[in-house]
């Protein structure tokens, strides 16, 4: 038997996104071009939504060698007027992976600003050529840098750095890439477009390699309320997110060294060197209310080790041991490590109770949680078979895994807080598709939000029928958090529920005219892949899509029915104009009469008011 | 002198045939102008015209005991040309009519499809021939008559092949007669034999076959002489025409109607259509032989004759399934055949006799029964 020899080595988060670049949507030059087009776009549109700027977004893509056939290198600048990135958080911004200022529970396009980093390492690895970032956080002075990024290290390498004066904030990325324009350019187009649509708050211009500009000005004006950042909602949460909260609300140990023992006095306002323990124990009764955590902490220890200032300088705390009352210290002096016991009825006792063991279960609930009050918490803490009272540091794993369970299982929390989504708003989603599409007939929705396991979200859909959209629809324009999807359209479950629906009852026939734009908004789109281009079919989702597009269905379907009633009346006028003199002549013959029966005015008076009908109908859905 | 007499008798006759098709013309003319005036009076006065008619839909067609055949019920639909959906199937009606008129007036024959193709030269539309086919059915369940007596035949031809003597009424031909054993290929049965007086015959007994091809081998056979019988070759289900000619074999002739089919469920029903008619037509009378007799071949012959048997398929035992329900299978060899053809799950053509020799069926088979016919 041979003995086996692995050798394991980590690998850093750049090495891993290098390796698994199919993951991010950098599968080939075409995919990649586009990918790395929507990064930048979607950033820049992000840091402006976030400080309330609206954006101004500028994409140019350049040949570095027009005459080359494709695939070939291309320079991709996207410049916004956004607030801009510090100088001293540049290099790492964009020179490592998994870094981002992107971390809280909000809506946003992008989840980590990882993207971005993919495609600045994506165009090292085709071009050898390093990303140049420019950036103005005062609009005074402009940073620029060129940096690589060193994969195995994860680190950023600048290559250069000058300054100069401007007389505007905002951030210009530009990398050189290796990618296939020729095919991709249609769908960085459509996507440009899309984005616009759903942006219209947003001006948008692009600048492609054959010289051709698309502009897309921005026609709205107010820029939709932005999210707010919220503490997140039980049902969303997993074992390691809450020991990861449970953590955060622990307080270590301070260590007690001369910085600590100082800050203490300052803190109690002591002027006097020399302070008996039983003084300095008064003052800090007095000041209780007033003293950081850490300080109460250094106070409740010294309350049952009874020594003041200088004695505390020559010990060392070792554990503290909550279950038996003891509190173990290394004396220096005598070298050896001793004990004293505390008294469970002190006040000082809970203090240091809270500090090693952590909150009790509620107040986790209440302070961790969106939307948990007392009540709730306590009705929780008996679904859960816990204590309320019980301490969330003293969780075995076990019960970790159940208490997990149970915030997944109990249905007493309330819907979680919307406040964190940003959905576009009815009136301007109106207003683009009118814009964009001119169409006979528009109707937009926005239904309330609603969740899927504790993630909130909110469907916004329009419908438009006429006008200038093109026949063979429905055509269906989708987008998550304000991203247009453009790829694998197939196994989407917004394209699921359009497709579902038979458009005959709704009076929708042949190959209309007819386009549904929906945008689902979420502080996480159950995305099926990392690329992010289609949506799961989550049962929470799917019935929200299905309640709008039935709104909507209904509200077309009233229009076609007026717009069918015009036409009917219509119709009905050519048709007496035509059958009836047939009629006529046929039964002059056959009844052996030689001269017609008189039915001209009949005829006449009939088509006139089929046509006034029609007329009447067409005013009233006529609010083209 | 007595040969002049004859044929004084022979004029006469020729004489009252032809004012019997005349007044049976005219009946027909006076009714379509009445309906026809009714339409001018409607406009006349400023009003859309509207007529009703039987409605024709499965709720509305059934059974009569008394009758022994499907006939409509009460139920009538409006047909106005105020409504823009009818105004169209009004229009081609309406011309359907006034086509009639013309062909019934001029003695003029038509086929289905001819009317079809016809009505293009009136500017009428018709999507395609079984869009005229049905406003064809519709003048017939409005006037409850036969396309026929409109001068419209079924492009199909069955044929028949006897000693029958005929005469013809149709224009050109009238008093002319025509023996139907003279033609051994047998007589199509058109419009000029259908509408034809039937003289004399010496068979005793009408046999329907379902396929031409046993048809030509009873005229080789000579069955009519054998038997003394009229052939008819239905060729599957039988025509309209030929049906009022069964039925007119039948009544006028005083002959006894009895139909050979294949041995399966298709073929039993091949011989009731003729016994009681169809669903499909039960806005008409006058098309049913209630006493014709279907001999065979039978479910229970197959055993009886060991015949070579092929398996049902699905839609065969369906079929078999649906007339179960029908109430004219309800009783007698009908019930019991359809039962044994479920439990068989086989079938047998007519052919399948030639196993035991090409003439096995007309030598053996048919005598056997033909002498059963006469206890059924």
């Amino acid at each position: 038997m041979s003995s086996i020899k692995e050798k394991f080595n980590q690998i850093s988060p750049s090495e891993f996104f290098y390796s698994n670049r199919d993951l991010a949507g950098f599968s080939n030059p075409t995919r990649s071009l586009y990918t790395a087009v929507r990064e930048f776009v979607e950033n820049a549109l992000d840091a402006c939504d976030q400080k309330g700027i609206l954006p101004d977004v500028h994409l140019t893509i350049k040949a570095v060698e027009p005459d080359k056939p494709d695939p070939k290198p291309y320079i991709l600048t996207v410049k916004d007027n956004g607030p801009g990135i510090d100088a001293e958080h540049i290099p790492l911004a964009f020179g490592t992976v998994l870094y981002g200022s992107k971390f809280g529970l909000k809506q946003a396009r992008g989840m980590f600003g990882l993207g971005a980093t993919m495609a600045i390492l994506y165009g090292q690895i085709t071009t050898n050529k390093p990303v140049t970032v420019k950036s103005s956080s005062d609009a005074k002075i402009q940073n620029q840098f060129e940096i690589l990024l060193d994969i195995q290290k994860n680190k950023p390498v600048i290559v250069k750095h000058t300054t100069k004066e401007v007389a505007k904030k905002g951030l210009s990325v530009s990398i050189c890439l290796e990618g296939d324009y020729s095919k991709a350019g249609n769908k960085i187009r459509d996507y440009v477009y899309e984005t616009s649509l759903i942006t219209p708050y947003a001006s948008i211009t692009f600048d492609d390699p054959k010289g051709q500009k698309f502009s897309h000005p921005r026609f709205v004006k107010d820029i939709p309320p932005p999210p707010t950042i919220i503490r997140p909602h039980p049902h969303g949460i997993d074992v390691e997110r809450i020991r990861r909260m449970i953590v955060e609300s622990q307080f270590e140990i301070p260590t007690i060294d001369d910085a600590m023992i100082e800050k203490v006095r300052k803190d109690l306002g002591l002027s006097v060197k020399k302070l008996s323990f039983t003084s300095i124990m008064e003052k800090a009764k007095k000041k209780w209310k007033t003293l950081p955590r850490q300080v109460r902490v250094v106070i409740a220890l010294m309350s049952f080790l009874k020594m003041d200032f200088e004695k505390l300088n020559k010990i060392r705390i070792e554990d503290i041991d909550m279950p038996n009352k003891k509190l173990f210290y290394w004396d220096f002096g005598d070298s050896q490590s001793k004990s004293v016991d505390m008294d469970p009825e002190s006040q000082y006792y809970k203090q240091l109770t809270n500090t090693v063991q952590g909150e009790p279960l509620t107040t986790f609930l209440t302070k961790r949680f969106q939307r948990v009050g007392p009540t709730t918490a306590v009705k929780f803490a008996n679904f859960a078979k816990l204590k309320p009272e019980k301490r969330m540091g003293t969780l075995t794993n076990q019960e970790l895994v159940n208490l997990s369970d149970a915030l997944q299982k109990f249905e007493d929390f309330m819907a979680p807080d919307s406040s964190c989504l940003a959905p576009l708003g009815a009136e301007p989603l109106e207003k683009g598709i009118k814009k964009f599409f001119n169409p006979d007939f528009v109707a937009v929705v926005q239904r309330p939000a609603s969740a899927y396991s504790g993630f909130p979200f909110i469907i916004e859909m329009g419908i438009a029928y006429g006008g200038d959209i093109k026949t063979g629809g429905p055509h269906v324009y989708r987008y998550a958090n304000r991203i247009p999807l453009l790829y694998d359209e197939g196994s989407d479950v917004v394209i699921k529920v359009v497709n579902d629906t038979d458009w005959g009852r709704y009076k929708v026939k042949g190959e209309p005219p007819f386009i549904i734009v929906s945008h689902i908004c979420s502080t996480r789109i159950p995305y099926k892949t990392a690329g992010k281009e289609n949506v799961a079919d989550r049962q929470e989702i799917e019935r929200e899509l299905r309640l709008a597009l039935q709104f909507l269905s209904r509200k077309l379907s009233s229009f076609m029915s007026k717009r069918g009633q015009a036409e009917m009346a219509k119709k009905r006028a050519n048709l007496y104009a035509k059958y009836i003199p047939m009629i006529a002549e046929f039964c002059t013959e056959l009844s052996g009469k030689k001269k017609e029966p008189n039915y001209k005015k009949m005829l006449e008076t009939e088509i006139a008011t089929e046509n006034k009908k029609a007329v009447k109908e067409e005013n009233e859905i006529g609010n083209k | 002198m007595k040969l002049a007499t004859s044929k004084k008798e022979k004029d006469s006759k020729i004489k009252a045939r032809s004012k019997k098709a005349d007044d049976k013309q005219k009946t027909i003319l006076e009714m379509l102008k009445s309906h026809g005036a009714k339409i001018y009076d409607d406009l006349d006065n400023g009003q859309f015209p509207k007529f009703s008619i039987p409605s024709r839909s499965v709720s509305n067609i059934v059974y009569d005991k008394k009758l022994r055949q499907y006939i409509l019920g009460n139920n009538a639909a409006l047909r106005s040309s105020r409504n823009s959906a009818q105004l169209r199937s009004f229009t081609q009606l309406m011309w359907l009519a006034f086509f009639a008129n013309r062909l019934t007036n001029e003695r003029k024959s038509s086929t289905l499809r001819d009317v079809y193709y016809s009505s293009q030269a009136f500017a009428v539309e018709f999507e395609d021939q079984s869009e005229s086919d049905n406003i064809i059915v519709d003048l017939e369940a409005v006037t409850s008559r036969a396309r026929e007596d409109f001068h419209i035949f079924p492009e199909e031809r069955s044929s028949i092949f006897g000693d029958l003597n005929i005469e013809y009424t149709i224009p050109g031909y009238e008093g002319k007669t025509m023996n139907l054993a003279n033609h051994p290929d047998g007589y199509s049965i058109g419009p000029s034999l259908t509408t034809a007086e039937l003289v004399d015959t010496s068979a005793e007994i009408v046999i329907a076959i379902e396929k031409g091809g046993l048809f030509t081998r009873f005229v080789e056979e000579q069955v009519d002489k054998k038997f003394k019988s009229i052939i008819i070759n239905t060729g599957g289900q039988a025509p309209r025409s030929t049906r009022t000619l069964l039925k007119r074999l039948h009544d006028e002739m005083k002959l006894p109607v009895i139909c050979l089919t294949d041995g399966d469920v298709y073929g039993e029903h091949i011989a009731m259509v003729i016994k009681s008619g169809s669903a499909n037509a039960a806005h008409l009378r006058e098309l049913t032989v209630p006493d014709a007799k279907w001999v065979g071949v039978w479910a229970t012959d197959i055993e009886k004759y060991k015949l070579p048997t092929i398996p049902m398929t699905e839609s065969d035992i369906k079929r078999c399934y649906d007339l179960q329900k029908d109430p004219r299978y309800q009783d007698g060899i009908w019930k019991k055949e359809l039962d044994v053809f479920l439990r068989l799950k086989r079938k047998a053509e007519l052919e399948a006799f030639s196993k035991y020799g090409l003439t096995n069926i007309t030598d053996k088979y048919l005598p056997q029964k033909l002498e059963l016919a006469k206890s059924l």
